[in-house]
């Protein structure tokens, strides 16, 4: 077997993998808003867990309405101290409130995958599962006072083998407005889907599948990253991260993100949870034009009273660097020998953009990646040779309200990965979405990899959330 | 001539100048109802009131200021009475009202503070329990009344003439307008954060 073939091959079995054992998304729809607020879901999402302009606003506001007032709040706060504590700080203890109910939500999923793929010898392996339930996800989401928020997503998974995991998806608290005008300044710390990919992590995708040729791409390999990798890989984009991050909006229609991170995987020795002290940068800087502002202002334009539609362009450059020194990957070169690679450093720069024409809304990204390797060998550790691989990945994602009740999505993934013996990597996601109740959704999802027909997912997913 | 006009004058003076009412609605926005604002008349130029000898009464009862808000005239002893089986506290961080510490007591008891000062307004809270706040409004004139949930209010008694009649609320901004009193008389207010 040549090269291209053995990559190519590797790379169909990579998806393939993915695609049976991937199953597990993160739901992000948290009822614990509808009940403070006494408002439906489609106040916010116009398909959950995707968010309209205005559920944007309220996220980018720590979970506060644009403007909002105290009779907006239906479930009254429980006051942690009087407001005049506030004149007295630090003689008495700074005034906060807790949510007037516990502030937890359920999210369930059920899902039907019948998913196709080859094994080793080329042949197709069909499977048809009934994962009942895929997954459940208890969250906790609400503010403390008027600068303080949290969210956070405890997620039971039922794995292939019978067995359970349990994963503290997100946990984080913000400080809101910490100072100057509102909105511009904000913190958030802990661990969470940073800003970085506002509109596009798979928390604010309509689709059940996220875009793993952006977030799941493996850049280590002997020549390069071949393809995707469910764990264990160099990071790519790292779609959770443990990190501390400012953000902001200014004039109602300018973005800004900037963080410090550790990507989330195996912790390094002693019980650390990094596996390395370098830390990653983030940056991203958006301006939306058009539509409702990034923090609800609607000054100067009109909106349609269906609030899942405007016209509008939001447009953003956003980049991720990395230092991975001291991080070693097991890998092989061609003829089977074994070697170390470290990703001694990276950088992601890419360009977001979203376009709301009345029902339609188009998603997309593009990423251009650039590692620098370090081939070790396998015994000693010492540097046998360096390079710096790059690789490009883009998708494009339309949305469509056909009515609220069933929406459409379609989208096209591109990834050329950094090994040149590989082929470009091309994959195609369709989904029906019906939302049979505002909190009960159905939807049919089929992905397919463009290279291979037989190399496909059609997943029927229920969800649900209360 | 003299004689009738000392009469005249005198016979004036001695009858009661007819008294009217100022009454209306204030809007509160941004609030779950528009109760709780006080709506009093402004000092009265050359005009000064007695401190009533009756005190004035707020109750701590299950964790709570009751009334939420209490405007009195400048000179009022208001009786801080405690209705729980557990300690409570009364202070005020305000300068108006001395900043005064009124210490801890037990169920039945009463401790009391005079509002010597106009004060608009002096915040009442408790040490025990810092989710606990209330209002004290001291104002000048005995012409003020607190509005209903629905923002209504009606200040009786008040003399005809020409008053400066202000609004105060926990958590609004202020405000005021002139209100010429001639019998029953409206004046509506809006405020807002």
């Amino acid at each position: 077997m040549n090269g291209f073939k053995r990559g190519t091959t590797t790379l169909f079995l990579l998806l393939g993998g993915l695609v049976v054992f991937l199953g597990a998304r993160p739901a992000a729809a948290v009822p614990a808003f509808s009940r403070k607020y006494q408002t439906s879901c489609q106040t916010c999402h116009s398909i959950f867990p995707k968010l309209n302009p205005f559920g944007e606003a309220f996220r980018l506001n720590g979970y506060h309405l644009p403007g909002e007032t105290e009779e907006q709040v239906k479930q009254k706060a429980v006051s942690l101290g009087a407001d005049a504590y506030a004149r007295m700080w630090p003689e008495m203890v700074y005034p906060s409130s807790l949510p007037g109910n516990a502030p937890f939500a359920l999210n369930v999923k059920m899902a039907n995958i019948y998913a196709s793929s080859h094994d080793d010898t080329g042949k197709q392996i069909v499977h048809n599962d009934f994962q009942f339930p895929q997954e459940a996800n208890l969250f906790g989401a609400g503010t403390l006072g008027d600068h303080f928020s949290f969210f956070s997503e405890v997620t039971y998974a039922e794995n292939p083998d019978g067995s359970g995991s349990v994963e503290i998806e997100h946990a984080r608290l913000d400080v809101i407005s910490a100072f100057g005008p509102e909105h511009l300044v904000n913190f958030r710390i802990g661990k969470f889907a940073p800003n970085l990919y506002d509109g596009f992590q798979e928390m604010w995708l309509m689709t059940d599948n996220g875009v793993d040729t952006l977030f799941a791409y493996n850049p280590i390999g002997f020549n390069g990253g071949t393809g995707l990798a469910d764990s264990g890989g160099g990071v790519s984009l790292p779609a959770r991260t443990r990190a501390i991050e400012m953000y902001g909006v200014a004039a109602h229609r300018l973005f800004y993100t900037v963080g410090i991170s550790a990507p989330i995987g195996a912790g390094g020795p002693n019980g650390q949870f990094n596996n390395n002290s370098s830390k990653d940068f983030y940056a991203r800087v958006d301006y939306k034009f058009g539509g409702m502002g990034l923090d609800g202002d609607s000054t100067g334009v009109t909106l349609p009273p269906e609030n899942w539609r405007e016209t509008s362009f939001r447009v953003g450059l956003f980049g991720y660097f990395g230092n991975g020194t001291d991080v070693n990957y097991a890998i092989t070169d061609p003829a089977g020998n074994p070697f170390q690679m470290q990703q001694t450093s990276f950088r992601r720069t890419g360009v977001y953009g979203s376009l709301y024409v009345g029902d339609l809304n188009l998603i997309g990204v593009a990423v251009h990646g650039s590692d620098d390797l370090s081939l070790r060998d396998n015994d000693t550790g010492e540097e046998l040779s360096s390079a710096t691989r790059t690789y490009d990945t883009f998708f494009l994602q339309a949305d469509y309200v056909i009515v609220p009740t069933f929406q459409v999505s379609a989208r096209y993934e591109n990834l050329r990965p950094a090994d040149p013996s590989v082929d470009t990597q091309k994959a195609f996601n369709l989904n029906l979405s019906v939302l049979a109740r505002a909190n009960i959704k159905l939807m049919l999802e089929y992905h397919r990899d463009l290279h291979d027909a037989q190399n496909y997912q059609l997943a029927a997913v229920l969800r649900a959330a209360f | 001539m003299k004689g009738i006009l000392v009469l005249a004058l005198s016979a004036a003076v001695a009858l009661p100048l007819a008294a009217g009412d100022i009454h209306g609605k204030v809007t509160c926005k941004g609030v779950r109802d528009s109760g709780d604002a006080v709506v009093y008349v402004g000092a009265i130029a050359g005009k000064t009131f007695p401190a009533p000898a009756q005190h004035a009464k707020i109750d701590q009862k299950n964790l709570v200021f009751w009334p939420h808000v209490l405007p009195v005239l400048v000179g009022t002893t208001v009786d801080f009475l405690n209705n729980d089986a557990v300690l409570h506290n009364v202070f005020s961080p305000d300068g108006c009202a001395e900043k005064f510490n009124l210490g801890t007591w037990p169920k039945g008891e009463i401790r009391s503070y005079t509002f010597k000062k106009e004060c608009v307004a002096a915040t009442l809270l408790c040490k025990v329990h810092p989710e606990m706040e209330a209002f004290v409004v001291s104002v000048p004139t005995p012409y003020f009344t607190v509005t209903k949930p629905d923002g209504s209010f009606k200040i009786e008694g008040v003399p005809d003439g020409s008053y400066t009649v202000k609004v105060w609320h926990p958590k609004l901004k202020p405000t005021q307008k002139a209100v010429t009193v001639a019998g029953s008389s409206a004046a509506d207010f809006e405020i807002a954060k």
